[in-house]
Parts: C-alpha cells; structure tokens; sequence
C-alpha cells in the first residue's frame, strides 16, 4: 500500500507538472495561422508598437572619421564621411559596385548562404533584406535596422518577435573558426567547451571500454587475478 | 539460505520505471533530433518521415523533451524524499550513495591495471565509478540539454530574459551535448550493459531490479561483505523472475539496443553530408 501510495505521489507530480507545461505559451512554428496578425507582437512588445511614430537616428554615429592611413588636420572630421565610409549606413548599400544589375547576392555573399535560414528554412535574401535599392543595415529608414528590424522583418513569420529576440545571428560565424573568437566570442568558447568536454570523455571512455572488453574476453568470469 | 533466492535486490519499482521512461523518451528524442539534424540526407528524410516529416517531427521532438524534463524534475524531487535530513549532510555520503568519493579515482585507476594484467581486479563496492559517471552524466546532461532546448522551445520567452545571439549558443550547446549523450549512451553504456563477456547477451538488473548473486559476488565482493557483516544480506535476496518476464527484458533490452546502433551508424555514415 505504502509503495501504491508513493507511485501515486508521483504520478500526481508528474500529472501537475505537465499541467504546468502545457500551460506555457505556444511553442513557436515559423508561418502558423494565427487569427490575429498583431496579437501576440502587442502581448510582448514594449513599446507602443507603432515605429512611424519616431523614426528615430540610430545610435553610435560618429562624427570623426578617418580613412585609415590617411591624416588630414588635427581632428578628422566629416559630417558626410560617417555615411560614406560606413557602407551599413547607406540609403542603397550597393552603390558604385560595377555590373550590380547582373550579379546575384551570393556572388560575393557566400557566408550568408549557409545558415539554418537559407539551408533549412529555404528563404531567400530578399525575403528580408527587401528590394533594390538594399539599403544598409544602418540607414535610418532601413527596415532591418536594429531599431525596427524585429517588427517589420523577423515577425513576418515569428509572430512577436520582440527587438531581444530580433538579435539572434541569423548569418551565423562558423563556431570553429578562430575568427568567430572576434566576431562572436560567446560561441566560440560555448562551443570549444563543449567539444572539450565531449572529446574528453570519448578518450578517456573509449580506450578503457575497450581495455575492459578485451580482457573480459580473454579471462572468465570471476577470475580477479593480475 | 534458500536455493530459490540465487539474485540480490538493487533498484526498486520506482527506480526502474525512470529508468524505463528515461530511455522511452531519450531514443524518441534522438531519433527525432537527428531526423532533424540530418534531413537532407536520404536515411534523415526516412527517420522524420515516421514522425510525418520535418515540422511534426519537432513537434514530437518537444513534447519528448517536456516529458523528460517532467521526469528529471519528479526524480529530484524524489532524490529529496530519499535523503536522511536528520543526518545531513553525512547521510549521502558512503558507500551506499552515488556521491562520488576518493576511492572511486583508486578504483578506476586499478581497474585499468586489471584490464592490463597489472593489478588484481579492485574490490567494488555497491556502486562502480563507471556507473556513477553514468548517473552523473546523465544528470548534468539533462540539466544542460533540458536548458537549451527549452530556449529554443519558447524564445520568444526565453530572449525576455536574455539577447536573442543568447538562442545561436543554445543551439550548438544543445547539439554537442546531444551528440555526447548518444554517443556515451550507444557505445559505452550498451558495451558495458549487454556486450561485455561478463555480461553477454544482456544484464537484466535494471529491468528486474536483482542482478545475480554469483556476479556481483565476483565483481562488488566489498559490496557483499559489508550486507554480510552487517548481517543484512539474506533481507535483500529476491528469487528470479519467471521465463516470460526475462524473455520480456531481453526482447525490449535489445530492441532499444537496435535502435541506438540504428541510429549510430546512420549518424555515423551520414556524417559528411550534415548541413550545420
């Protein structure tokens, strides 16, 4: 009885538990039907929701800029050159780039082709980085910029994508690589721990696996000696 | 001391039920992560077509995690109930617990001695090192994998409490970590549990909850003295399971044993051509 009470004990646990779970938000599918196509963005979203009311300046312009290598006056200043110098401020990224009309995107964007977005999720570029003129990341009124980028881009198809949620890096640095070390430390180092402590156990695990085996192989049951 | 009662009793019902539930819901996720994993590979489209292909395979991917969090959450509760408060901390410390201790760095070097013909074969305990690194493993394995898939499971949740690059990193923390559990799980676990001379063509402890007196006799004597000392032993002998409940342990013992090699060598012959 006491054993019956016990097992009951847990099932009810386990019963709550799931309750619990099931009560969580909807897991999200990318491009499911949903009855209201803001619902969700207002239930998350911060802010008033409404970004044509302050098309706000991004931030971090700066207004010294060199051209490296190149020293003209004291103080390198330019009210033009942040915008000229910084290709992910322009209104058409891709200007003054030769025969653009007649290159595709992954001519030179190979990198970007390769991650979960493109490989699995088949997207394409211009599905979120819109029609030509493309304009840079950084430009003001670019719908990818980082200030709206979640509500006019990501949430076409992740209902409530929130601003946080908009910085998950879509073209993704491969973690191996030394360079992500710059670009994106975090993983990297995720990463590398991870496969550590991975081939760490594979090594020690692997050899005294195989020791075991051969000499269970070799020797009966209950034979302890050397 | 009867004839009949030839094994010694070492997990109970409920310990044997999250072990049963455990590997349900750790094969369903593997074979659904890797359906995922490897979709655009033939032997990939085949796995996730038996949970109706790429999308409801997540599905089934995520409610299989559910469960197994719910069961690694009904499991601590149940580690909490199991401890001795009166006597805490010295109570989960010993011989009889899983805690690891100094002892188990001894034993595993002495046993690479005994695989190597240097030394005689350590006298073990209740529990070996390897099977505490099993339980441990799994343990801190469940911790980590169960984190990161529930971020990915509700990000829009999850980036409320941390930036969104937080969810790339989830993502490869969760597939390394999946290939070590599969991998430690597929080669070493099923080795040492069914493949090993000793134990060849299976042992039924986890399953039958009594491993056989003679065995444990010749591989934890220390074990069995201390019973012997103590004068405990004779309580803690059961008598064998009849024919239909072992042929029962064997069929679904080496079913999930196919089923981990299956997905093994699919992962492992297909590995080229993973698109990351």
């Amino acid at each position: 009885m006491k054993r019956n009470n016990k097992i009951c004990t847990l099932i009810l646990t386990g019963l709550l538990l799931a309750a619990g779970f099931l009560s969580l938000p909807g897991t999200t599918l990318a491009q499911e039907e949903v009855a209201s196509s803001i619902m969700r963005y207002k239930q998350y979203e911060v802010s008033t929701g409404y970004y044509e009311e302050y098309e706000a300046k991004p931030q971090g312009q700066r207004p010294f800029v060199d051209i490296p290598g190149v020293r003209k006056g004291i103080f390198p200043y330019s009210q033009t050159a942040a915008g000229v110098r910084n290709p992910s401020r322009l209104a058409d990224s891709h200007q003054g780039i030769k025969f653009y009309n007649r290159r595709r995107c992954e001519d030179c964007h190979v990198e970007q082709t390769k991650d979960l977005h493109m490989v699995r999720a088949n997207l394409t570029c211009r599905q979120c980085h819109g029609k030509e003129p493309i304009a840079s990341i950084n430009h003001y009124f670019s719908p990818m910029n980082p200030i709206r980028r979640h509500a006019y881009v990501c949430s076409k198809c992740h209902e409530g994508a929130s601003a946080s949620y908009a910085g998950y890096v879509i073209h993704e640095p491969n973690p191996s690589l030394a360079g992500t070390l710059q670009t994106f430390p975090v993983l990297f180092y995720a990463f590398w721990i991870m496969i550590a402590i991975t081939v760490g156990t594979f090594v020690v695990f692997l050899p005294h696996t195989i020791l075991w085996g051969l000499r269970e192989l070799l020797f009966r049951k209950g034979d302890t000696h050397k | 001391m009867s004839t009949k009662k030839k094994r010694i009793k070492r997990f109970t019902v409920t310990q044997r039920l999250f072990h049963t539930l455990l590997m349900l819901s750790f094969m369903l996720l593997g074979a659904t992560g890797l359906s995922r994993l490897y979709v655009n590979t033939g032997w990939g489209k085949w796995l996730a077509g038996l949970f109706g292909g790429y999308e409801s395979a997540l599905v089934v991917h995520k409610y299989a995690g559910f469960f197994m969090i719910c069961g690694f959450i009904i499991h601590a509760l149940y580690l909490l109930t199991k401890i001795n408060w009166n006597n805490f901390p010295k109570s989960i410390v010993g011989p009889d617990s899983l805690i690891p201790r100094g002892k188990d760095i001894t034993d595993f070097f002495s046993h690479i001695g005994w695989f190597i013909g240097f030394r005689e074969l350590p006298r073990f305990d209740r529990w070996g090192y390897w099977e505490k690194f099993d339980y441990w493993a799994v343990f801190w394995g469940m911790l980590v994998i169960g984190v990161t898939g529930m971020m990915m499971a509700f990000p829009l949740v999850a980036t409320q409490y941390m930036p969104g690059w937080g969810l790339n990193v989830a993502l490869w923390v969760h597939r390394i970590e999946a290939f070590l559990a599969m991998g430690h799980i597929f080669i070493i676990h099923f080795f040492i549990a069914h493949l090993r001379r000793h134990n060849f063509p299976m042992d039924r402890t986890m399953f039958e909850g009594s491993a056989d007196l003679e065995a444990v006799k010749s591989e934890k004597p220390s074990w069995i003295d201390r019973l012997k000392s103590n004068g405990e032993l004779e309580g803690v002998l059961v008598s064998d399971a009849g024919l239909q409940q072992k042929a029962a342990f064997f069929v679904f013992g080496h079913a999930m044993v196919a089923v981990g090699l299956f997905l093994l060598i699919g992962a492992l012959v297909n590995w080229h051509s993973i698109s990351w």
